[in-house]
């Protein structure tokens, strides 16, 4: 007796009938890289996976207007590969680099990654950076949140039973802006973020900064922007000085909701050098 | 349930339960025992495999999931002729074969890479191997291997 069912789904429509029949708990199934390692060790809490990795509407990367569209079946690998992405969000496109090896970009998706919704997930502080909303379909119908917000914690979040993630939308920077993430691993490959940093900015004709964007990942419990190292920076030329400061802060954005644990010790100086570098990468005028 | 794919280019279809892995599928039920489970959870590449042209761990993916999809196995990679190809041919060149458990999959992912670009990097080569580990060989000699065939096929 297998221990789940499987079936495919080919349309979001028929992925949330799916996903939400009362008779069957279903779970969708993107690239599988967590699912399957779940699977092999614990007794799955449902009864059937639905296959959303196939769906073509969840496949699409685009930009309409001023708005970047990206599908939560898009895997590492895609989103890395777009031009689109290229241009526009460079943090995210260097995230997902950075995932795991070329065969775990080659399965693992966006939606899997957040809806997984692991601490190091190494798309979070990108897809928070740059304000991603969470687009969710359920048969009792559409919500929006922002990505920060359906993340409520290591390994939690606000999906509710039967709720597929479809897809992500974020506002395309404004001209200038560049982004930039940093990753803090033991090794280059097949590696868990110790710690990660996505920032984004741009500094005007004075070399002020006139717009920040920071986000570290694997730091807090939930995934934020750090408005408070943000709002130091703004309108501030990003001297050494002012930089290092911005690490500090960052460092002590991160204590004080994380309070200090038996890792703070390692993390309140690394969190500060990563701030500043990737930073100092995001404002490179 | 049936399972219904193409693998090596040849089109196969197999009852097999829902939850099993690929990699399980491929040994068990096809008698595909080149790709290997070293970890089974993604992080060693011996069960490498190339599914719609892409590198993946076969213990990472739901058998089910390669319905419709085209496979290739090490058993796939060969000469014309069935005997070894110019890639494996160069791994023993090279000396890039030692104990031999992870080779499969490093012909396999030097194979995805040089199904993108035949003027790799060393760089380019060692980011292309770093899901794949290899605990005797140092990766110098595999890298040499890639190496080489690139250049050899683009010589061709």
């Amino acid at each position: 007796m297998p221990r789940f069912d499987y079936v495919r789904a080919h349309s979001v429509a028929e992925a949330v009938q799916l996903l939400g029949d009362p008779e069957i708990l279903s779970r969708p199934l993107g690239g599988g890289t967590d699912v399957l390692v779940f699977v092999r060790h614990e007794k799955p809490p449902y009864d059937r996976l639905v296959d959303i990795s196939r769906v073509p509407e969840m496949k699409i990367i685009e930009r309409h207007g001023g708005e970047i569209v990206v599908g939560a079946a898009v895997t590492y690998t895609e989103a890395a590969e777009s031009p689109v992405l290229q241009e526009a969000a460079a943090c995210l496109v260097e995230a997902c680099l950075s995932v795991g090896g070329p065969a775990i970009r080659n399965a693992g998706t966006l939606g899997g990654n957040v809806a997984n919704a692991a601490a190091c997930a190494d798309s979070l502080p990108s897809l928070v950076c740059l304000d991603a909303v969470a687009h969710l379909c359920s048969r009792s119908g559409e919500r929006a949140l922002l990505v920060s917000d359906l993340v409520t914690g290591a390994n939690r979040t606000a999906l509710q039973r039967g709720e597929l993630i479809t897809h992500f939308t974020f506002p395309v920077p404004p001209a200038g802006v560049r982004s930039a993430f940093t990753k803090l691993g033991r090794r280059n490959a097949q590696a868990i973020s110790r710690l990660s940093m996505a920032a984004a900015g741009r500094l005007d004709a004075q070399g002020c900064v006139d717009f920040v964007r920071l986000s570290p990942g694997a730091a807090t419990s939930q995934p934020r922007r750090f408005t408070e190292v943000e709002a130091m920076l703004l309108g501030q030329e990003p001297t050494d000085e002012l930089l290092a400061a911005a690490g500090s802060q960052t460092a002590e954005v991160m204590i004080g909701m994380t309070g200090r644990r038996w890792s703070t010790e390692y993390k309140e100086v690394a969190i500060q050098a990563l701030a500043e570098r990737t930073l100092r990468r995001a404002l490179a005028g | 349930m049936l399972i219904q794919f193409t693998v090596n280019k040849k089109s196969v279809a197999v009852e097999a339960p829902a939850d099993i892995t690929l990699l399980d599928l491929l040994r068990d039920y096809l008698g595909l025992t080149g790709a290997k489970e070293g970890c089974a959870v993604g992080e060693c590449g011996a069960c490498s495999v190339l599914m719609d042209g892409r590198l993946v761990n076969s213990c990472l993916v739901l058998a089910p999931q390669a319905d419709g999809s085209e496979i290739l196995t090490i058993e796939g990679v060969h000469a014309p002729d069935g005997g070894l190809n110019d890639l494996q041919e160069n791994f023993i060149t090279y000396g890039a074969v030692q104990c031999g458990i992870c080779i499969p999959g490093m012909v396999l992912a030097g194979e995805a890479l040089l199904l993108e670009t035949l003027t790799p990097t060393r760089a380019e080569i060692r980011t292309a191997l770093a899901g794949n580990l290899c605990r005797c060989t140092g990766y110098q000699q595999i890298v040499d291997a890639i190496e080489a065939t690139a250049q050899q096929r683009r010589n061709q």
